[in-house]
């Protein structure tokens, strides 16, 4: 056998030992994901499964039944509560889009005197957690009547999610180059326009974005539903769970049944909007 | 379709850059009017003004006769090509190209059948349905100048449209955008600087300097009769060789001492030429690479002694450096980064690929005699007469 022969027979074992290397950490990687979606995956399973059982049917470990629902539907407005939820959500999300989306915009695009420490300050107040201005937050809207209904809490979660709604905007916006809204400022665009037809449209990775993330937060949170809407017909569905578990039912299947109502709307959001998440990683505004 | 006429504009950006000084030019209805200079001298400010992306510090613009000083971009309809193209990124092609139809409110048939005119003109029928990024940069300049046709628009503003192409791509949008613009006869202001672009595309090409219109003139009067040094050493590649001589006269004939040596001009410089008549005055001689020709010894004509420095072959000619010869040859003036002109101790000439010279060849060359240049020392005013 020539010498060249054998470098052939070495260099194919090599590149095949390179292919079953990359199968086998390929193979490797999707136990591990498997793993953790199991972990992630299983309470859903758990409470989809013990919210179709009975009380008795829980403690006997099978059966199928719709009385926990029943049960939940009863003791506390769960439907009512989903709908304070989704309002709440809703509104303070549009008045977060609503000032974060032109604020990011004029940050990055537009030079004014000062705009750097007032951007500055705006994104520091992003590192504000909510416990510590809870109380102060407190007095000012009950100074202001408003711990009735929804509107404090609205205030409340706007405020919250205004300064990184902003910060994403301006870093957003950054990227995309000035000539893109110039081409459309020359095409017929006045200030108006360019906004709903340009700058809004270009922005929609940057708005689901901020809608999904807010969402799940606002949607999940108990304390400031609980402290800011006194009016039990506003209030959401977190407080609802709370005020269950806090003594009006001891039945489990009942409480999954609530904890899993409570946990969908957050998953379907992200589900909707998760196509223009990774979209909003790969879109690149083309040069 | 309109003329655009700038009268003294002039640009002053924050920290008293001035960016545009006094500019005038007058752009006719459906001229194309190329502008060129080195980089920052203005010309992309001088663009976005007339588009209305930028203010006017002072003087008046107008289109088609009306003042637009203060007209918002978006009533001046005019079309503008950016240099990177800026095509909007979730817009087709077709909405890309029919989106200033759309804000005007046109119907959509109407949008649907003009996008579909301007991209059968331009070569894009079949991609109309497709995103800005899965097009080539050649397609997407396309999309560019569709964007701005469609619209009909009373003057077409492009800016280094071509800067981002491959140098193949680059020649045929070249022609493409020629005649295109033909077609539609849209009065249009071109800036690059490139100035192969410059010559061949434009009806009239302004040569801009330091926020400064230099001259403005068809390419080949740009070519034969620039009105000053830049000028001179800006347009023709290699550009025109310049040197720094003195007038001698002598026996009532007109000469030059360039370095050591004589040069005799004949007679008709007197009367084209505002020459000055004493002798030992400076001025500058400009001579194009291609009217240098090598001679016998006994060659009539103004000729100077050379030797040959370097020789560059580059396929259908070569390019010989040739410096004059004997002791304290030319007094010539450095490289003028900040004026970008080079007056080189070396002749550049321009010759066949089969002319016999090699480097350290000593050679007599006559430069043509009917075509050279003088300028002003200081100045670098031609000294031509007739010529702004
Ligand atoms: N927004 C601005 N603020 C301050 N100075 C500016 C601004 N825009 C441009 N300039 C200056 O104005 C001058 C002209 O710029 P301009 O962009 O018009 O040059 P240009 O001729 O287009 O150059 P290039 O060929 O490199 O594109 C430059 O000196 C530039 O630095
Ligand atoms: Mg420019």
């Amino acid at each position: 056998m020539s010498r060249d022969t054998v470098d052939v027979a070495e260099t194919d074992t090599s590149v095949e030992r390179r292919v079953r290397a990359r199968r086998a950490g390929r193979g490797a990687l999707f136990v591990v994901m498997l793993g953790v979606a199991v972990v992630m995956l299983y309470p859903f399973w758990v409470m989809i499964v013990d919210s179709l059982k009975s009380e008795n049917q829980f403690l006997a470990g099978h059966g199928f039944s719709w009385s926990s629902w029943r049960t939940l539907s009863s003791t506390i407005p769960v439907l009512q509560e989903v709908i304070s939820s989704t309002i709440i959500c809703a509104v303070s999300i549009l008045l977060i889009l609503a000032v974060g989306l032109p604020a990011g915009f004029a940050f990055a695009k537009l030079k004014f005197r000062a705009s750097g420490v007032i951007f500055l300050g705006i994104v520091s107040a992003m590192m504000v957690p909510l416990q510590a201005i809870l109380m102060p937050e407190f007095v000012n809207i009950t100074r202001l009547g408003l711990t009735g209904g929804y509107t404090g809490a609205v205030l409340v979660y706007a405020a919250l999610g205004t300064p990184f709604s902003v910060f994403l905007f301006a870093t957003y916006f950054r990227g995309v180059p000035d000539e893109l809204i110039e081409a459309g400022i020359v095409d017929g665009l006045g200030y108006v326009g360019a906004l709903w037809r340009l700058i809004v449209p270009i922005a929609i990775p940057a708005i689901a974005t901020v809608t999904v993330l807010q969402f799940i937060q606002i949607w999940d949170d108990l304390l400031v539903g609980l402290l800011f809407i006194q009016n039990t017909s506003e209030r959401p569905i977190t407080v609802g769970l709370a005020v269950l578990a806090a003594g009006r039912t001891t039945s489990i299947p009942a409480l999954m049944a609530g904890s899993l109502l409570s946990a969908l709307p957050a998953m379907i959001v992200y589900l909707v909007f998760q196509r223009y998440l990774v979209k909003g990683l790969t879109m690149g505004i083309d040069r | 379709m309109a003329e655009i006429t700038f009268e003294g504009v002039t640009k002053v950006f924050a920290g008293n850059v001035t960016a545009v000084d006094h500019l005038d030019l007058h752009v006719a209805d459906g001229e194309f009017m190329v502008l060129v200079g080195p980089s920052g001298c203005g010309k992309t400010t001088a663009l976005r003004m007339l588009a209305g992306l930028e203010e006017i510090s002072s003087g008046t613009l107008s289109i088609g006769g009306r003042v637009v000083n203060h007209v918002l971009p978006k009533d001046r309809d005019v079309a503008m090509v950016f240099q990177n193209y800026a095509l909007y990124p979730h817009m087709s092609v077709a909405q890309n190209m029919g989106f200033a139809l759309k804000i005007r409110g046109e119907s959509k048939d109407e949008i649907t059948r003009k996008v579909a005119e301007a991209a059968s003109i331009l070569r894009l029928s079949e991609y109309l349905d497709r995103r800005p990024k899965a097009l080539s940069g050649g397609q997407r300049q396309r999309v560019a100048m569709g964007r701005a046709i469609v619209r009909s628009p009373r003057a077409f503003l492009m800016d280094e449209p071509l800067s981002n192409l491959d140098a193949q791509l680059r020649v045929e949008m070249r022609v493409e955008i020629a005649r295109i613009q033909r077609l539609l006869g849209v009065a249009t202001l071109y800036v690059t600087h490139d100035q192969i672009e410059a010559m061949t595309m434009g009806d009239r090409v302004a040569v801009m300097r330091g926020g400064k219109l230099q001259q403005v003139a068809p390419p080949q009067e740009l070519y034969d009769r620039p009105a000053n040094e830049f000028v001179a050493g800006f347009m023709g590649s290699p550009p025109m060789n310049l040197l720094r001589v003195r007038t001698a006269p002598a026996e009532g004939r007109l000469a030059l001492a360039v370095g050591a040596q004589r040069l005799e001009l004949p007679r008709a410089y007197e009367a084209s030429h505002e020459l000055p008549t004493d002798a030992d005055c400076e001025l500058v001689l400009g001579v194009r690479p291609e009217d240098i020709e090598v001679v016998d010894e006994a060659g009539s004509g103004p000729t100077l002694r050379t030797r040959v420095e370097r020789r560059e072959a580059l396929g259908a000619e070569i390019l010989v450096h040739l410096a004059l010869v004997e002791a304290g040859a030319p007094s010539s003036v450095a490289y003028d980064e900040d004026v970008a002109i080079t007056r080189p101790s070396v002749l550049v000439a321009r010759m066949a690929p089969q002319a016999r010279v090699g480097v350290g060849d000593v050679l007599n060359v006559r430069l043509n005699e009917e075509r050279l240049h003088f300028f002003d020392a200081l100045s670098g005013v031609s000294l031509a007469r007739g010529t702004a």
